[in-house]
């Protein structure tokens, strides 16, 4: 009885490949069954993307068996409805999302500027003397005299015959 | 010591270091190579107008792509493993150091001919003269003689340091009941400062190593003036 319910009822136009899960013990559930997408690298989907036709729409498929010459352009882009959803020019465009990600992103940002001004304004303690100006002439004229990285460093940017920085 | 924003290494004070300098620059080379091939791979890949992205089955880019790492990394371990043996050389030093980690401090011992040790602590930061360097600069500094082999054996009293030059491209684990041995010549005199490098407890970042290099009859000024004062 199972065997002759496949084969007679489920000739149409609209057939749902299933696997004959409508019959399982199991519920057959909505993610399990093949499902309609839009991708440019996979081109064909697994079910058109009209299951339920309309009456033009049956009658239009049955004219789709004859010659297709005979169809006309509206008729054509009616039956490529009926089995995409998108065409290609429409998945590929380009949307604005990415000004609302670049706007959010550069809000967040500044809000932590804000935030690390505030910290070094009321957490952060003083810092070392050693950061004064005049304390850091003196290591800098201690690194050159000590020769720090005479190869390619530090001591070999300044010139001392002349006491300034090569140019 | 590196100076200010500096993001490459210091140059070299001892030969090793300067093998380890230009082996990091041929491995960074291979590095910005294939980091580059790697960035116009996924860039192509994102701006592509292409439909067929599913490549199932090529031959050829598969060969070339798994022979040739395998031809980098021989490129790069040919090198390396030469800097690793020369590291390892049998020398014959001239004088033996011992360096041995305290919490929180260092203390050298050269015990070759007379019995010479004394601790290093750093110097405070409120403590120190106009120039020098905060907390890098030590009390008392390693001197050693400049352009003779030097043997400097690594241990620790208590928890585990790190005995670090980076100019002279030594870094060696201060182990409690162990012994480790280093070696290194310094090509040139100067003051050479690094770092504890083993994190030790409250101060590890304030037990800096001064290593100086003089030229031996300096040297030997020192360590009579070092013997009469301790």
């Amino acid at each position: 009885p199972n065997f002759s319910l496949r084969l007679s009822a489920r000739w149409h136009t609209s057939f749902r490949p299933t696997g004959g899960r409508e019959q399982g013990v199991a519920k057959v559930e909505e993610y399990t069954l093949p499902a309609y997408f839009d991708r440019r690298e996979n081109p064909l989907p697994d079910v058109c993307y009209v299951q339920n036709l309309s009456p033009e729409q049956k009658s239009l498929k049955e004219k789709e068996i004859g010659s297709w010459a005979a169809l006309s352009n509206e008729e054509k882009i009616a039956l490529y409805r009926i089995s995409f959803k998108q065409s290609f020019a429409e998945m590929n465009q380009g949307s604005s999302e990415w000004k609302s990600v670049v706007g959010g992103m550069m809000f967040l940002i500044g809000f932590t500027g804000l935030v690390v001004l505030w910290q070094r304004k009321y957490v952060y303690g003083p810092v070392p003397h050693t950061f004064d100006a005049e304390y850091k002439a003196k290591e800098l004229q201690r690194t050159l005299d000590m020769r720090m990285n005479p190869v390619e460093g530090f001591a070999s940017k300044w010139d001392y015959e002349n006491k300034q920085w090569k140019k | 010591m590196a100076h200010p924003l500096q993001l490459g290494f210091q140059d070299a004070a001892s030969p090793v270091m300067e093998e380890l300098l230009h082996f990091h620059d041929h491995a960074l080379m291979v590095v910005f190579l294939i980091s580059t091939l790697v960035l116009y791979i996924i860039l192509a890949m994102i701006s592509t107008k292409l439909t067929n992205k599913f490549i199932l089955d090529s031959q050829e880019i598969e060969i070339i792509w798994t022979v040739l790492p395998a031809v980098i990394l021989i490129l790069i371990a040919l090198p390396s493993l030469r800097i690793l043996y020369l590291m390892d050389e049998i020398n014959d030093p001239h004088l033996t150091i011992k360096a041995v980690g305290h919490q929180w401090y260092w203390s050298y011992e050269y015990t070759d001919y007379e019995d010479l040790g004394f601790d290093t602590y750093m110097i405070p930061t409120q403590d120190l003269a106009p120039g020098q360097f905060r907390l890098l600069e030590a009390d008392h500094r390693m001197v050693v003689p400049v352009e003779s082999p030097l043997r400097v054996l690594v241990t620790a009293e208590d928890v585990l340091h790190s005995w670090a030059v980076p100019r002279l491209g030594v870094k060696m684990d201060a182990v409690p009941g162990r012994l480790n041995q280093t070696a290194f010549i310094m090509f040139r005199p100067g003051i050479f400062y690094g770092q504890c490098s083993e994190i030790c407890g409250a101060n590890h970042s304030f037990m800096p190593i001064v290593v100086e290099a003089v030229p031996l009859e300096h040297f030997e000024t020192w360590s009579s003036l070092m013997l009469e004062g301790a």
